[in-house]
């Protein structure tokens, strides 16, 4: 045995528990898995807090806390940034390293990340230790210390490193430039502060500490489970998440609007252009869910799905002309906004010729020039993708949490492969149109003595 | 680097910590630096990583007070002068501002060595 001086209560529990445990494939015949093979959320509220979990049979769970705090939540610049790195660090209880040492004694994989809409706080780990990494989760977002060193030492020179992660890259820049664009402020927020943010006027560990009691309120986050049974999880969770503050304000948000425009970043390494359109929410919040964006998406593609041949997509054949450039159309879908982006890497020169390219392709779908095989294979895909995301462990858990904290309904597989699956060719040519016929969003960085402006390629801005 | 003392046990011990608290008194005044406008915790050295650490870790305006208060008391000690009463430590100013910070390093620095040196062995 470990030595009490050494290693918490905790851990010693969960330790012996899983040393004298069985060996997990060493089920019989006849025992009966206790995993069930359905890929549908089962969901609960345990004492104010919403808690979802997927029992799929296997050795290993996936735990996460959701909050709804990503950047659009933010207050002020940074703070979601801050909060996701002090996830994991001193806390009332025990220490960051205690925290390190534990969790890799059990096997467990701890990460922190945020998206635009959600601060996603995650443990991996073998199926037994579910209760004491459920303790866990509830000790990091409820009794985190917020020290002031940490912050110094630790949590400040990681951020200065994003931003000048994001500085470097040319396709970040102009994804963000994109969503800056076309929402303003809100989903508008880039996902890492930019290097020219005063940072130090707002961020310190106080601020960040303030943002934790609305960020990790009882309202604000949603406890979601890959292979864990809902019974076992609303125990535990009902057990340590008591002391997470029940919160009564919400983070503010304003519903997104779209408004578009264009922008031109001068940078010395490399080249990126986004253009974007107004998509689809996620199918998470119900009504404003347009699954046509979606096949548009995959109609419109870029990467090949295959091997060994430019697929089928309109981009894709559109960019084999022009070698040197690739073109990738990405839907980003939120809580009530989407943006439909092509994004084109490469060489200035073959970007200009290959947007061309991609708005007079567009222009021929809303032109009703659909081929009909496309049409099919790119339903196929787009519903393929739909269903993957939900079946993939990883964005499953986002998009249930994200969908569960804003009011809307756990991620269901089976009802989005249906809704992409009704999606007609006329459908398919309303959107295309609509989309020509609004403000589009053009965003340029690399080098703008040659990356064209919207109103060359053909675009209202 | 922590100072050595006897002080909790002392304290754990309400007769004795009477009996003691003139001496106390006494021995304190006496060492002087409380003329010099110092504090108890001016005093440990900071030749050491736990120290130089703690230094860092104070908050920006105890860093810079402190700065002042050695700097003043060189002064003063170059000079062979005392400060005036007004400028003197009182007992109630002397509080400690470092050596928490030094104890909470040295507490994080034994529990890494303590986890470092672990070992496990399967129950029987």
């Amino acid at each position: 045995m470990i030595s009490r001086s050494a290693i918490g209560r905790n851990a010693q529990l969960a330790l012996r528990r899983q040393c004298c445990a069985k060996p997990t494939n060493k089920r019989g015949l006849a025992a009966v898995s206790t995993g069930t093979t359905s890929f549908s959320y089962e969901t609960a509220d345990v004492g104010g807090v919403k808690t979802a979990s997927r029992d799929v049979a296997g050795p290993t769970t996936k735990l996460a806390v959701v909050a709804k705090a990503g950047t659009r939540y933010q207050a002020l610049p940074g703070l979601t940034v801050g909060l996701e790195q002090f996830a994991f660090k001193n806390t009332q209880k025990r220490s960051a390293l205690r925290i390190t040492r534990e969790s890799e004694l059990l096997g467990g994989q701890l990460s922190s990340y945020h998206t635009r809409e959600a601060l996603v706080i995650e443990a991996k780990f073998l199926r037994e230790d579910l209760p004491y990494f459920t303790e866990l989760l509830g000790e990091v977002i409820s009794q985190t210390k917020y020290t002031a060193h940490e912050y110094h030492e630790e949590v400040e020179e990681t951020i200065h490193l994003a931003q000048k992660k994001l500085l470097g890259s040319v396709a970040e820049l102009a994804l963000n430039s994109a969503h800056g664009l076309a929402f303003h402020r809100g989903l508008g927020t880039p996902l890492y502060p930019t290097s020219s943010t005063p940072l130090n006027k707002y961020l310190n560990e106080d601020t960040i500490s303030a943002f934790s009691q609305s960020a990790y309120s009882k309202p604000n986050i949603a406890v979601v489970a890959n292979g864990a049974s809902q019974a076992e999880l609303s125990k535990w969770v009902g057990e340590f998440f008591r002391e997470v503050p029940s919160g009564t304000s919400a983070l503010p948000s304003a519903g997104t609007q779209y408004y578009g425009g264009e922008e031109r970043i001068a940078h010395g390494s490399g080249n990126s252009m986004v253009i974007a359109f107004p998509g689809s929410s996620a199918f998470t919040s119900g009504s404003s869910y347009k699954p046509e964006i979606a096949v548009l998406a995959a109609l419109l593609g870029g990467k090949s799905s295959i091997k060994w041949s430019p697929g089928f997509s309109l981009l894709s054949k559109a960019a084999s002309a022009f070698p040197g450039a690739s073109a990738t159309t990405t839907h980003f879908s939120y809580s009530d906004a989407g943006l439909l982006t092509i994004q084109f890497i490469g060489s200035a020169s073959a970007i200009k010729s290959a947007s061309k390219e991609a708005i007079k392709s567009l222009k021929g779908i809303s032109e009703g020039s659909i081929n009909k095989e496309d049409f099919t294979k790119a339903v196929a895909l787009a519903k393929y993708r739909a269903l993957e995301e939900g079946q993939n462990i990883e964005a499953g858990l986002v998009a249930t949490g994200a969908g569960l904290v804003h009011g809307g309904q756990p991620f269901q597989i089976d009802q989005v492969g249906k809704s992409v699956e009704g999606v007609s060719a006329e459908k398919l040519q309303a959107a295309a149109k609509a989309l020509l016929e609004g403000k589009a969003t053009v965003s340029a960085v690399g080098d703008l003595y040659v990356l064209p402006y919207a109103e060359e390629i053909g675009l209202k801005v | 680097m922590s100072q050595p003392s006897l002080a909790t046990a002392i304290k754990a011990r309400p007769w004795l910590h009477k009996m003691m608290m003139p001496l106390a008194n006494w021995y304190t005044n006496a060492s002087g630096y409380r003329k010099l406008g110092l504090r108890a915790d001016d005093l440990i050295p900071e030749e050491s990583e736990t120290v130089l650490l703690a230094l860092k870790r104070l908050p920006p305006q105890e860093a810079y007070d402190r700065v002042f208060r050695l700097r003043r008391a060189v002064q003063a000690s170059l000079a062979h002068q005392l400060l005036p009463k007004a400028q003197q430590t009182t007992p109630e100013q002397d509080v400690k501002y470092l050596s928490p910070i030094i104890k909470e390093i040295e507490a994080e620095l034994k529990e890494r060595d303590d986890l470092a040196s672990l070992s496990i062995s399967k129950r029987k």
